[in-house]
């Protein structure tokens, strides 16, 4: 089924209301991006008193434009953008975009409600106000005024708030996180997450969906959507806020408990999303979801170079809820094979602070190839006698060989070279981390997918039965 | 009385309440299947010694007034009255006490309920909010709830599954299971009247606020028991 939101994401034709000669003008940021990026559909920059601007033929208005205008970025002062509205609405435009701010969060309740009515009016939809535009890779297409270098993937990155996405934006080029889209929501004055998670549901090119949430105006819809979502993709929200509960005053009735922090924290459950606290488990989470999303069997081995790291790794993976248990008996019989004999060949596997890549890779190898081993994580501490970068290329070797089919998630501590190996083992496709704790807590996010999901489809089909019976029973009645 | 959710909530309306009284609220939960205490309403101490008789020794005596916010402050709660002799007694008592510390409120009898026995207490409510519409909240009683805010949420209509996850993952789920010798207590029965709760407050539009603490939970396969019931309307 097609979303309602298909054509905002694959444009034929956009327009920029508010582009001008002058380059440091959002609109021409925006404009900028677009062309830049690669955009393959019709670009028509908006302003009454210019004629060209890169290169492009400027039009008056958009009803002047010869051409269908699918969607309309809207980049001039508020107090302007009502007129942009009835223009747009002429014109047969299907989404507006609007960048403008000086509405509801300046406490223009009115204005947003005239920009609203007024689209409804004309049957177009919303999105915005107050917001820096959207990205979607797949279209190459970057209408917004944030970074123009944009690394291509499958996560799709919803923020309501304007500043901290741009921000993220950089951080996900940083961290090597491919993403399939951005956008920024803003005021929701029209279309919200749940109208989002409906698109990226169905959405071919998005594996995962990373969404900053302050608030949601219409809580069931948003229940829906995301249950439904989480029953086929990861949900993993970031919701600000939490923290209000502290400030309560103690009481023990349930309406002055039900302040937004602890029901929050019940919604994400029930709708099946991976609530995290921070920015960083957010892309942590995203980037091991981008390779691999399906939930694994139980059986985790952990191959180390350092006891440490082996030790945190496990204690994080315990409090995550996923118990490591003793190698395979042939597994340590090979490993015995070629390992010092101070190895230690429990689980975590310890193939001691010598080791060599030969080590890793032949550990790993055999580790993929067993029946019994349903996930792999790698961790390596720098020493004096090995290279990082080596040791990682052992790795993807092993992975590359085995065919991806089971997780394998590295965690590299160490200086600048290891940081090296961490983006090469990424671009690899293997999720990597600069902390044992990170790639733990990130394998073990697969395994609360797992078991959210799971208890999320259950409980749509619950609903799905009830309702069933429901209707059945009208039907009987009216009979 | 009728004990059906618009006649009760039409005569407190009537009266201008936005409160549910005890038997009042006890015949709505009953209405939904929500499990509380055996009571009667007595209008004169032999009728108390009537109704206790009928429920069985030893009772409670709560004053029924919808002017009476705190009852245990004016001394309108009486508990563990164990024969007919000390209902007589007490009933007089209750009736002083609220003459003295409470002049002018409204009586309209007494509540006579069986006198719930010990288990672990635990809190079921629901409320509305603006977002999200009705939601229920389960948790544990006394300082879990006030201190620790150890309590779960989700939004109506419920399933079996919400119910089973909400009182699974407060952090004080262990008391639920066997120790120092106790049996395990009576999980399901709980789920049973959080779903029931969710169940009455997407029915009943007017019903504001729904608090039943405590609830007594007893060992597997004996049930829970409301021990106080409070709705708010709106």
């Amino acid at each position: 089924m097609a979303s309602g939101l298909y054509r905002l994401f694959h444009p034929r034709s956009i327009a920029v209301v508010g582009a001008s000669r002058n380059p440091s003008k959002i609109g021409s940021i925006v404009l900028r991006n677009i062309l830049s990026g690669g955009f393959a559909g019709r670009v028509y920059p908006v302003n009454p008193s210019a004629d060209s601007i890169m290169g492009l033929e400027a039009y008056a208005s958009l009803t002047s434009i010869s051409g269908k205008v699918d969607v309309a970025v809207v980049a001039v002062p508020a107090e302007r953008v009502l007129e942009v509205v009835e223009d747009a609405g002429r014109a047969g435009v299907e989404f507006l975009v609007v960048l403008s701010s000086g509405f509801k969060e300046v406490g223009n309740f009115e204005l947003e409600r005239q920009l609203v009515s007024a689209a409804r009016r004309h049957g177009m939809r919303v999105l915005g106000p107050n917001i820096f535009g959207y990205v979607y890779t797949p279209s190459r297409l970057n209408a917004s005024f944030g970074p123009s270098n944009v690394l291509p993937g499958n996560v799709a990155f919803v923020t309501q708030s304007g500043a901290l996405g741009i921000a993220l934006m950089g951080y996900s080029i940083v961290e090597k996180v491919g993403v399939s889209s951005i956008v920024s929501l803003g005021n929701k004055s029209d279309i919200d997450d749940a109208d989002l998670l409906e698109f990226f549901a169905e959405d071919p090119h998005t594996k995962t969906v990373i969404a900053y949430i302050e608030g949601v105006e219409n809580g069931r819809r948003f229940i829906d959507a995301a249950s439904s979502f989480s029953s086929k993709k990861p949900l993993i929200v970031i919701k600000s806020g939490r923290t209000e509960a502290g400030a309560k005053a103690a009481a023990s009735h349930t309406g002055s408990l039900s302040s937004g922090p602890l029901l929050w924290e019940g919604v994400l459950r029930q709708v099946g999303a991976l609530q995290v606290k921070d920015v960083e488990s957010a892309f942590d989470y995203a980037k091991l979801f981008a390779s691999y999303s399906s939930p694994p069997g139980p059986r985790v081995l952990v191959i180390t170079n350092g006891g440490g790291a082996g030790v945190q790794a496990t204690d994080t993976l315990a409090e995550n809820g996923v118990y490591l248990r003793e190698p395979p008996s042939d597994y340590v019989e090979y490993l015995r094979s070629f390992l010092p004999s101070y190895a230690s060949t429990r689980n975590p596997v310890d193939i001691t602070g010598g080791a060599s890549d030969e080590y890793y890779y032949l550990a790993l190898k055999r580790a993929l190839e067993h029946p019994e081993v349903d996930a792999v994580l790698v961790l390596y501490c720098q020493t004096l006698t090995t290279d990082p970068l080596k040791t990682a290329e052992a790795i993807v070797k092993a992975v590359l060989e085995s065919g991806f089919r089971k997780p394998v998630v590295a965690g590299f501590v160490g200086s600048e070279e290891s940081r090296r190996a961490v983006s090469f083992l990424v671009e690899s496709g293997v999720p990597a981390y600069p902390t044992p704790e990170r790639a733990a807590s990130s394998l073990a996010a697969l395994y609360r997918y797992a078991r959210l999901r799971e208890v999320v489809v259950k409980r749509l089909e619950y609903l799905a039965l009830a309702r069933r019976e429901v209707e059945g029973k009208k039907l009987v009645t009216s009979f | 009385m009728e004990c059906t959710p618009s006649f009760l909530i039409d005569s407190a309306r009537s009266e201008g309440r936005s409160k549910l009284l005890e038997h009042e609220s006890f015949c709505l939960c009953e209405h939904y299947g929500i499990p509380v205490p055996r009571y009667g309403v007595a209008r004169s101490s032999e009728e108390a010694v009537r109704i206790a008789k009928k429920i069985g020794f030893p009772v409670v005596l709560k004053v029924i007034s919808p002017d009476v916010v705190h009852k245990s402050d004016v001394g309108g709660v009486i508990l563990d009255v164990r024969s007919p002799e000390e209902v007589r007694e007490k009933y007089s008592a209750l009736m002083r006490n609220v003459t003295l510390r409470a002049p002018g409120a409204r009586v309209y009898g007494v509540l006579v309920q069986e006198m719930v026995p010990r288990g672990l207490e635990v809190i079921v409510g629901a409320t509305r909010d603006p977002y999200f519409g009705p939601v229920v909240m389960f948790g544990l009683g006394g300082v879990f709830v006030e201190v620790l805010k150890d309590v779960s949420f989700r939004v109506a209509p419920l399933t079996p599954i919400d119910a089973g996850e909400m009182v699974r993952e407060v952090k004080g789920y262990r008391l639920f299971e066997a120790f120092r010798g106790e049996a395990p207590r009576d999980r399901k029965a709980v789920e049973e009247i959080i779903l029931r709760v969710s169940e009455l407050i997407e029915d009943l539009d007017e019903v504001s606020e729904v608090d039943l603490n405590p609830v007594i939970v007893f060992e597997e396969g004996l049930g829970a028991k409301v021990a106080d019931a409070r709705f708010m309307l709106r």
